[in-house]
């Protein structure tokens, strides 16, 4: 029998030891979730072409703009149901079972976990949206034209859904609370946010308030990417959503830089 | 290993929480490259407390934690690179192979996958869990992942290793093998900070041990030390009749604890005879059902220091 390993005794830092992590980070996040990922990516991508279709079915005659903005929209939905919904259960779960403790005591930057957890997300969230798209272009004959923008608007809407969600999740302690302002998330998103359909459908109250929470520029920002004369004024979403991504980041920040 | 002092160092260590629990209160000690120390006290005593400072979890109110040349309080990121942690909780590897779970973390520590590899078999023949090397985490008894998390953080440890109830949930034969994993630690230069409750096991297992109670540090040393000051006596003990009461103590009886039906004195050894009469007295009155005169043993010590028998939680002491 040999002896133990030595001691590492070397602290590490810099550009390689973070994309070290990050991928290590990745592929636990990717191993942690291996039973439950191949039924997450199929419930995104039925819902998504759930929700597309159930428009047709419901009204037979579509008007066409009302397929573009249910299709458009649904794209919005696949992306941050994910970060918003699944995530912070995730945590709660960690919580809930005591082993939130052990993955914070890991030896990698903060950063990596965090952008492991949004790459995590991509690879979920992403087939969902294609094939919504795809259904939703099969089924309605969609106008769509599609910019270059739509890089960074899928992306931004995935990294703020995700980071709100991470932040909620780690800022409260309680498991049954995480899980419960989840639940009402995904009410709020689906029932009384301006993504499937335009804000003037909404009580003026709660279309100005909307202008302010991320769930709309999310919409607008990703509608605007695949439409022409749809969205207008797309530059304040992005930045209504930056605002967001920044502030999700920083609370995440503090979160866990503070120990009690 | 390069000319730092590698060792652990806990100077007046303050922890209060909600500005009146003192869970640590003034605790100061040092942990050797190469030593086995044991952290010993009941549940509540601010053993995990502390530990989890260490690790760079929890910030101290007052006091320093340094390792090598780095001050762990004023940098946690140091001190999770520093620190390999197995918590007392099981791990999060319901979906991990055995193997994945050992060289993830392996290399997360900052290991090369060879050496990882290689010391990783090495650990999962030395623990014995050949068997569960291809199975998921979720399919493993308590025991197996509690030792699969054992190699996890000791696969490529750091200069300081922190088992927190290590052996939980181990059969006997497998805690002989863990222990042994756990010398050879101490052998490759590793500082080992050993939290448990399980006296005799600790007595066994470690060079140097604290016993901590209510955030205070009561008795430091050797084992053997911390017995010295009961050389001379003997642990008679009584296994009482169920609900009989307590009986009477006679004078040379120097203490004695009940946990249920089990009644531990302590006795000089000259009034062994005595003991034995009086013992044989309880069984004939039916009070008591057997008894067993023994040395006294870490336990005994700590039964003394902190009132608390083998972690089953704080008897009142005699």
């Amino acid at each position: 029998m040999t002896a133990a390993s030595p001691p590492i005794v070397d602290l590490r830092s810099g550009p390689g030891y973070w994309w070290h992590s990050y991928r290590l980070m990745v592929r636990w996040e990717l191993t942690a979730l291996r039973v439950v990922l191949p039924v997450a990516a199929m419930v995104q991508i039925l819902a998504g072409a759930g929700f597309v279709l159930s428009l047709g079915l419901f009204f037979g005659q579509v008007p066409p703009r009302a397929a573009l903005f249910v299709s458009t929209g649904v794209l919005v939905i696949t992306l941050v149901t994910i970060g918003l919904v699944l995530g912070p259960q995730l945590i709660a779960q960690q919580k809930a079972e005591q082993t939130y403790e052990f993955l914070w005591s890991l030896p990698v930057p903060r950063t990596t976990a965090a952008l492991a957890w949004v790459t995590t997300n991509l690879i979920l969230g992403l087939p969902g949206m294609a094939v919504a798209l795809v259904v939703a272009l099969l089924r309605y004959d969609l106008d769509l034209h599609v910019s270059p923008a739509v890089l960074p608007a899928v992306l931004l809407t995935l990294f703020t859904g995700t980071m709100i969600g991470y932040a909620v999740a780690h800022a409260l302690g309680n498991p049954l609370l995480i899980a419960a302002i989840t639940q009402l998330l995904i009410f709020v998103i689906i029932g009384f946010s301006p993504i499937n359909f335009p804000a003037d459908q909404l009580p003026g109250w709660l279309a100005a308030v909307h202008r302010w929470l991320p769930l709309a520029p999310m919409a607008d920002t990703v509608r605007a990417a695949l439409t022409e004369g749809v969205v207008t004024n797309v530059i304040r979403s992005y930045l209504v959503l930056g605002a967001w991504a920044a502030a999700s980041v920083g609370v995440t920040a503090l979160v866990l830089g503070r120990r009690r | 290993m390069d000319g730092h002092d590698w060792s652990l160092r806990v100077r007046d260590l303050v922890k209060v929480f909600n500005q009146k629990v003192r869970a640590n209160d003034g605790i100061t000690l040092t942990v050797e490259p190469g030593e086995v120390y044991g952290l010993l006290g009941p549940n509540g005593a601010g053993k995990s407390t502390l530990v989890k400072q260490v690790i760079g979890l929890l910030r101290p109110d007052a006091g320093t934690i340094a390792l090598g040349p780095h001050n762990l309080v004023a940098d946690p990121d140091a001190a999770r690179q520093l620190c390999s942690y197995l918590p007392q909780a099981q791990m999060p590897i319901a979906s991990f192979r055995t193997r994945e779970a050992i060289d993830i973390t392996g290399r997360i520590r900052g290991g090369e996958p060879g050496p990882v590899s290689r010391r990783r078999d090495e650990l999962i023949e030395a623990l014995d869990i050949a068997e569960w090397r291809e199975v998921m985490g979720a399919r493993l008894s308590g025991g197996v992942r509690r030792l699969v998390g054992f190699a996890m953080v000791t696969v490529c440890p750091g200069p300081l290793v922190v088992l927190d109830e290590p052996t939980n949930d181990v059969d006997p034969l497998r805690r002989r093998l863990l222990w042994q994993e756990v010398r050879r630690l101490g052998d490759a230069g590793v500082a080992v900070l050993l939290v448990t409750h399980n006296v005799m096991e600790a007595e066994k297992a470690v060079d140097r041990l604290a016993v901590i109670d209510r955030g205070r540090l009561v008795a430091e040393g050797t084992p053997s030390s911390l017995k010295a000051a009961d050389r001379g006596r003997l642990r008679l003990q009584v296994m009482l009749v169920p609900r009989a009461e307590t009986p009477g103590m006679p004078s040379f009886v120097q203490r004695h604890t009940r946990v249920g039906h089990n009644l531990m004195t302590v006795i000089a050894e000259e009034e062994a005879a005595h003991a034995i009469g009086w013992a044989q007295e309880l069984i004939g009155l039916g009070i008591a059902e057997e008894y067993a005169l023994g040395a006294t043993t870490l336990e005994d010590v700590y039964i003394r220091l902190t009132g608390d028998v083998a972690g089953t939680g704080r008897e009142s002491p005699a």
